[in-house]
C-alpha cells in the first residue's frame, strides 16, 4: 500500500506548477484558460471556468483539493487516514464560520448554502438543517449537538455576552489546529523528522502570524494573545510563545525569535512579507521532503500543502485577470498571499 | 411488462401567477415527472424564490411540528388551492415569527435548567468551598488590591488558561472538578483585571456569583440555594405554562399551514429540475406517459379552460440515456423490482428483466434447495415475518415454494431420500445427468441474453453491434455452433461438420466486425481482434461452465443431509433428534442464503452484465407528499 501511495504522490507531483506556468497562465488568452487548466491537471477549475464568480472558484478550488485528497486517502487507515481526513476538515471550519455570520447578519438561506462548499464525503456538518436555523442561538444550539459541540459550547456563552464573532472565529481556529497537532503527534513519533518538520513549519507560521496580528493589528493583551495561539512544541514552544507576546513592538518579537528563523525573517516589516517568507521556506522544505524518500504519508503530506499552495496562486491569477490588473500586480499578490487563515 | 412504456417530453406553459396550480394538478394527476430541457428562449427561473420561501418554511413548520406534536397528516380537499407566491412569503413570515416565539420559550426554558443544573453544582461545591480555608467576605471585597473570581472553566482549557494568567500575575487555584467542569479561584493585581476577563471569556469561564449568604454561614447559604431553587422551579413552571399556550395558541394555524405547504411542495419541487420562463410565463417541463396524454390534457382543462399551452414531443433516440423510464409491474411481480433495481435501473427503451429474473430466479434457488422439508420452513418463516419482510414476503414464499415443488421431484424431505420416490429424479443418483441438465440450461440462458442484447442495440439504433458483435447475433451463431460442435464431439450429436461450419461463420463474422471497428494502428488491431475474438469463446463457455454450480448445489444440498444423519447415527434417541434438528437449520440458514446469493450471483453475472445496461433513470412523478 505504501508503494501504491509513493506512486501516486509522485505522478500528482507532476501536477504541481512552476513559475513559468503562472506566467503562462498569466499571458493566455481568456477562450484559452479553460484548456490551460485542464491541461495543468485542474478539471473542476476548467469545468467551471466560464462562471466567473470569485466564490464559485473558491469552491472550486476545494473541490479539487478534495478530489485529489480522496485519492490519496486509500490506502491509508488507522491514525495516518485520520490525519488526512481531519485535514480538509479545516474546509468545513470554513463553512462553520460562514454559518455564523450568516446568521449574524441574517442571510438568506438559500444564499448561505450557495456559499457553503460542498464537502461530499468529507463533511460532517448537516448544512441544510443548520442554514434553516432561525438566528445565530437556535444555531449555536443545534452546533451543540454535533461534532462541533465541545468547541461550540465553551465559546458560546462568550459569545452571547460579547456578540463578537472574532471569539467564535478564533476559537474554531485554535481549536481545529490544536486537533491537528495532537494528531499529528503519533505520525511525528512514527514517521520521524519529514513529518515533524512540515508540522513545525505549519504551526510555527500560524503561531507567528496570529501572534503578530493579535498583539499589534487587534491590540490585545499578552495574556490573551498567548492563550489565543496553538498549544506547540515545535521551534516555538509555549515558553517561548509567552515571551514573545509579552513584547511590544514587531521588530522587537522579531528579534527574539530563535537565530535560524531570525534570519530567515530579517527585513519583513509587516506580517504579509513575514507570511510569504515563512510560506516561501515551508514550501522549500515541502518540496525537499517530496522529492526525498521521506515515508509515504509525509510526502503526501507535502505533497497537499504545495498543491494548495499552487491553487492559492491560480485563483490570485484568475481574479487578477477578472479584474484587468496588470501582471506585475499579480506577481506581487501571489508573493502576498497571505493564505487562509495565517 | 417488458419495457419502459412510451413517454412524451413535454412543455406546459401557463401564467406565472398559476404555476402553482398547474405544478399541483400534475402532482395530483400523478404521471409528470419533470425534467430539465435546455430552452435558450426562456432565460428566467420564476419559481426559484417561491421554492426558497418552501423550503424555509417548510424547515420552520417541521421544527415547530416537533415542538408541537403535529403528527397526523391532513387530508386534502379536492378544491384546496395552493399558495400564491405573496401568500406563501407571508406564511413563511409568519412561521418565523411563530418559531422565533417558540424559541426564546424553549431558550428560556433551556436556560433556566442551565440555571438549575448549576444551582447543584453550587451546592455541591458549597461545601468545598468550605474547605477553602479562606475568608471569602475579605477577599471578595470589591475595594480590595487583589481582583479574585470564583468559577468554572472547562476542564481541556484548564493548562492553558493558567500559563497565560501567570502572564498576568494571576493565581490559579482549582477546588473541584464536577463532569467536564473545573472549579477555580483566580486571584491577580486588580489593575490587570481586565486583561484577566479576556482570557477568561475566551475559555468560556463562567463566574460563580458567591453571594453574601455564601461567604457567610452555612446553613443561611443552603437556605439562600433552596429560595434561589424555588425562584428558579416557579419561573420554569411559568416557562412551561407559557408554552403550553403557544401550543394552542398557534397549533389549528399551523395545522392550515402544514396543508398550504403540502399543496405548495409540487411547484417547489418542480423548480428543482427547473421551471423556467419569460415574463409572465412559466413553462413546467417533463415526461409523461404517451397513453395519458389525452387525459392530462383533459384534466388540466377542466382546471384551467384553455389557459395554458402544451406541447409534446418524441423522444429522440440520441436522448435515450435522458429518458426516465416507467416500468408498470403487476403486484405479483413487483416484489422482485428492487432486486433488478439493485443491479440498475433499465435504459428507455431497454427490455426490463423483471419477470425473466423472477422466474429464472426461483427456477434456480428451487432446483438448488429442492427440499420440500426446508422450502416449507422458509415459507413458514416468510409468512411469520411478512411485518418485518414488507413486499419482499412474496419473494420469500415464492422461493420456499418452487424449493418445495423441486423437494417433490427430487424425492426428498429435511434431507430424507428414501420417504417416497422422486417424481423426477433423486440429485445424488443421477449426478451426470443433473449436470447435464444444469449446463443445458446454462446454454439457453446464454443464448436468450444474446438474444435479448441483440434486440436492444437494435431498439438504441445500433444495428451493425446486434448483427455482428460477440454479443449479438454473431455471437449467438458462434455460440450455438460451437456448443452443437462440442456435444458431436462427445456423442450427444451427430452434426460436427455443419456446426463447426456455424461456429466458424459466427467467429469470423465477429472478427471482421471488431477489425473494422478497431481504430489503432495495424499491430495494434491485429492484437485487439485477436484478444476480443479469443475473449468472447472464453467468456461464453467460462459462463456457461458457472451453471454447474446449479447441480452442485443441488447435489450438496442432499450431501449436507447426508453428513448429519451420518452424525447422527451413533447418538442415543435424544442425541439423534437434536443433531438431525440443528443440522437442518445449519442447511436451512447457511446453505439456504448460499444458494439465495449464488442464484442472484448467476443473475447478476452471467445474465445481466450480457445485456442489461442498467444506466437509466427512474420516472419519479411529482405527487402530493405528505397528506392522508
Amino acid at each position: 500500500m505504501s508503494a501504491y501511495l509513493n506512486t501516486r504522490v509522485s505522478l500528482f507531483s507532476g501536477r504541481l506548477w512552476h513559475a513559468e506556468d503562472y506566467d503562462a497562465l498569466m499571458q493566455v488568452a481568456d477562450e484559452d484558460i479553460g484548456d490551460a487548466l485542464n491541461r495543468r491537471g485542474l478539471p473542476q477549475l476548467a469545468r467551471g471556468f466560464d462562471n466567473r464568480d470569485p466564490l464559485s472558484l473558491e469552491q472550486r478550488i476545494i473541490a479539487e483539493v478534495l478530489d485529489e485528497t480522496r485519492v490519496l486517502l486509500r490506502p491509508l487507515h488507522g491514525a495516518e487516514r485520520a490525519f488526512l481526513i481531519y485535514w480538509t476538515e479545516r474546509f468545513e471550519v470554513t463553512n462553520l464560520k460562514t454559518l455564523l455570520r450568516g446568521k449574524m447578519t441574517g442571510e438568506r438561506p438559500a444564499a448561505l448554502l450557495a456559499r457553503l462548499t460542498p464537502m461530499g464525503a468529507f463533511g460532517r456538518l448537516d448544512a441544510q438543517t443548520l442554514a434553516h436555523a432561525e438566528d445565530v442561538v437556535e444555531l449555536l444550539r443545534r452546533l451543540e449537538a454535533g461534532p462541533y459541540a465541545g468547541i461550540v459550547r465553551q465559546a458560546r456563552r462568550a459569545f452571547e455576552d460579547s456578540r463578537d464573532p472574532f471569539m467564535l472565529d478564533a476559537a474554531l481556529d485554535r481549536h481545529y489546529y490544536e486537533g491537528l497537532v495532537r494528531r499529528a503527534q503519533p505520525l511525528e513519533d512514527a514517521l520521524g523528522a519529514p513529518m515533524r518538520k512540515l508540522m513545525g513549519a505549519l504551526i510555527d507560521r500560524i503561531n507567528l502570524v496570529w501572534l503578530l496580528r493579535y498583539r499589534f493589528n487587534y491590540n490585545l493583551p499578552p495574556a490573551q494573545v498567548y492563550f489565543l495561539l496553538v498549544a506547540s512544541r515545535y521551534a516555538l514552544p509555549s515558553a517561548m510563545l509567552r515571551e514573545l507576546a509579552a513584547l511590544g513592538s514587531f521588530d522587537a518579537v522579531l528579534g527574539a525569535l530563535p537565530a535560524p528563523m531570525r534570519a530567515r525573517l530579517a527585513d519583513t516589516t509587516d506580517i504579509a512579507a513575514l507570511f510569504a517568507r515563512m510560506d516561501g521556506s515551508a514550501a522549500e522544505l515541502a518540496g525537499r521532503i517530496l522529492r526525498s524518500g521521506a515515508p509515504p504519508l509525509a510526502r503526501a503530506f507535502a505533497y497537499l500543502l504545495l498543491r494548495e499552495r499552487d491553487l492559492r496562486a491560480v485563483r490570485a491569477i484568475l481574479r487578477g485577470r477578472h479584474l484587468g490588473l496588470p501582471a506585475d500586480d499579480i506577481r506581487l499578490a501571489i508573493a502576498h498571499d497571505p493564505g487562509g487563515n495565517a | 411488462m417488458f419495457r419502459a412504456e412510451p413517454l412524451y417530453r413535454v412543455q406546459i406553459m401557463v401564467l406565472a401567477s398559476e404555476a402553482q396550480d398547474m405544478a399541483l394538478e400534475l402532482a395530483r394527476f400523478g404521471v409528470f415527472s419533470p425534467a430539465r430541457f435546455e430552452d435558450q428562449t426562456l432565460p428566467e427561473n420564476p419559481a426559484d424564490a417561491y421554492r426558497e420561501a418552501w423550503l424555509e418554511a417548510e424547515s420552520r413548520l417541521a421544527k415547530l411540528a416537533e415542538r408541537c406534536g403535529l403528527t397526523e397528516p391532513p387530508e386534502v380537499p379536492a378544491d384546496a388551492v395552493p399558495p400564491s407566491l405573496t401568500d406563501l412569503i407571508g406564511l413563511n413570515n409568519w412561521l418565523g415569527n411563530v418559531w422565533s416565539t417558540c424559541l426564546s420559550a424553549t431558550e428560556s426554558e433551556t436556560r433556566i435548567q442551565e440555571e438549575l443544573r448549576h444551582l447543584d453544582a453550587l451546592e455541591e461545591t458549597l461545601d468545598k468551598l468550605a474547605r477553602l480555608d479562606v475568608d471569602l467576605a475579605h477577599l471578595l471585597r470589591a475595594d480590595g488590591l487583589l481582583a479574585v473570581h470564583i468559577g468554572s472553566l472547562p476542564s481541556a482549557a484548564v493548562k492553558r488558561v493558567t500559563e497565560a494568567l501567570a502572564m498576568t500575575g494571576s493565581l490559579v487555584s482549582l477546588f473541584d472538578h464536577v463532569g467536564d467542569q473545573t472549579y477555580a479561584v483566580i486571584a491577580g493585581p486588580r489593575e490587570r483585571d481586565a486583561e484577566v476577563r479576556g482570557v477568561l471569556a475566551q475559555a468560556g469561564w463562567r463566574e460563580l456569583p458567591v453571594p453574601v449568604e455564601l461567604r457567610t454561614h452555612p446553613d443561611a447559604a443552603r437556605a439562600w440555594l433552596a429560595q434561589m431553587r424555588r425562584e428558579v422551579e416557579a419561573r420554569s413552571g411559568a416557562e412551561c405554562a407559557a408554552i403550553d399556550a403557544l401550543r394552542a395558541q398557534f397549533r389549528p394555524r399551523l395545522e392550515g399551514a402544514r396543508l398550504s405547504l403540502i399543496l405548495a411542495r409540487p411547484l417547489a419541487e418542480a423548480a428543482l429540475v427547473g421551471v423556467r420562463g419569460r415574463g409572465g410565463l412559466a413553462c413546467l417541463t417533463g415526461w409523461i406517459p404517451r397513453r395519458q396524454l389525452e387525459a392530462l390534457r383533459s384534466a388540466l382543462d377542466a382546471r384551467f379552460h384553455g389557459r395554458y399551452w402544451l406541447q409534446t414531443a418524441e423522444p429522440a433516440r440520441h436522448e435515450a440515456s435522458k429518458v426516465p423510464s416507467l416500468v408498470r409491474h403487476p403486484a405479483w411481480l413487483r416484489p422482485f423490482a428492487p432486486l433488478v433495481k439493485a443491479y440498475g435501473v433499465p435504459r428507455y427503451g431497454e427490455f426490463d428483466p423483471t419477470l425473466p429474473f423472477a422466474f429464472t430466479y426461483l427456477l434456480l434457488f428451487g432446483a438448488m434447495f429442492g427440499d420440500i422439508g426446508h422450502g416449507g420452513v422458509i415459507l413458514l418463516l416468510a409468512v411469520a415475518l411478512r411485518r418485518f419482510l414488507g413486499r419482499f414476503v412474496w419473494v420469500g414464499v415464492s422461493a420456499g415454494a418452487v424449493s418445495m415443488l423441486f423437494g417433490l421431484l427430487y424425492g426428498s424431505v429435511f434431507g430424507y431420500e428414501d420417504l417416497f420416490e422422486p417424481v423426477w429424479l433423486s440429485p445424488l443418483h443421477h449426478p451426470t445427468h443433473v449436470l447435464t441438465l444444469a449446463v443445458t440450461f446454462g446454454v439457453g440462458f446464454i443464448s436468450l441474453t444474446l438474444l435479448i442484447n441483440a434486440r436492444n442495440r437494435l431498439v438504441a439504433g445500433q444495428g451493425a453491434h446486434a448483427l455482428f458483435d460477440s454479443g449479438g447475433l454473431a455471437g449467438l451463431v458462434f455460440y450455438l455452433g460451437a456448443v452443437a460442435g462440442l456435444a458431436s464431439l462427445a456423442g450427444a450429436l451427430d452434426l460436427a461438420t455443419p456446426a463447426w461450419s456455424v461456429a466458424a461463420i459466427g467467429l469470423v463474422t465477429v472478427v471482421v466486425y471488431k477489425w473494422a471497428e478497431s481504430h489503432a494502428g495495424l499491430g495494434e488491431r491485429i492484437l485487439v481482434t485477436l484478444i476480443e475474438a479469443l475473449e468472447t469463446g472464453i467468456n461464453l463457455f467460462a459462463n456457461t461452465l458457472s451453471f454447474m454450480r446449479v447441480a452442485a448445489f443441488s447435489l450438496n444440498h442432499v450431501a449436507l443431509a447426508l453428513a448429519v444423519f451420518t452424525l447422527a447415527q451413533g447418538l442415543s434417541f435424544a442425541g439423534h433428534w437434536i443433531t438431525i434438528v440443528l443440522g437442518n437449520v445449519v442447511i436451512i440458514v447457511l446453505e439456504g442464503a448460499i444458494v439465495a446469493i449464488q442464484a442472484l450471483r448467476l443473475m447478476y453475472y452471467e445474465g445481466f452484465s450480457r445485456f442489461y445496461s442498467g444506466d437509466g433513470r427512474e420516472f419519479v412523478p411529482l405527487r402530493l407528499v405528505g397528506a392522508k
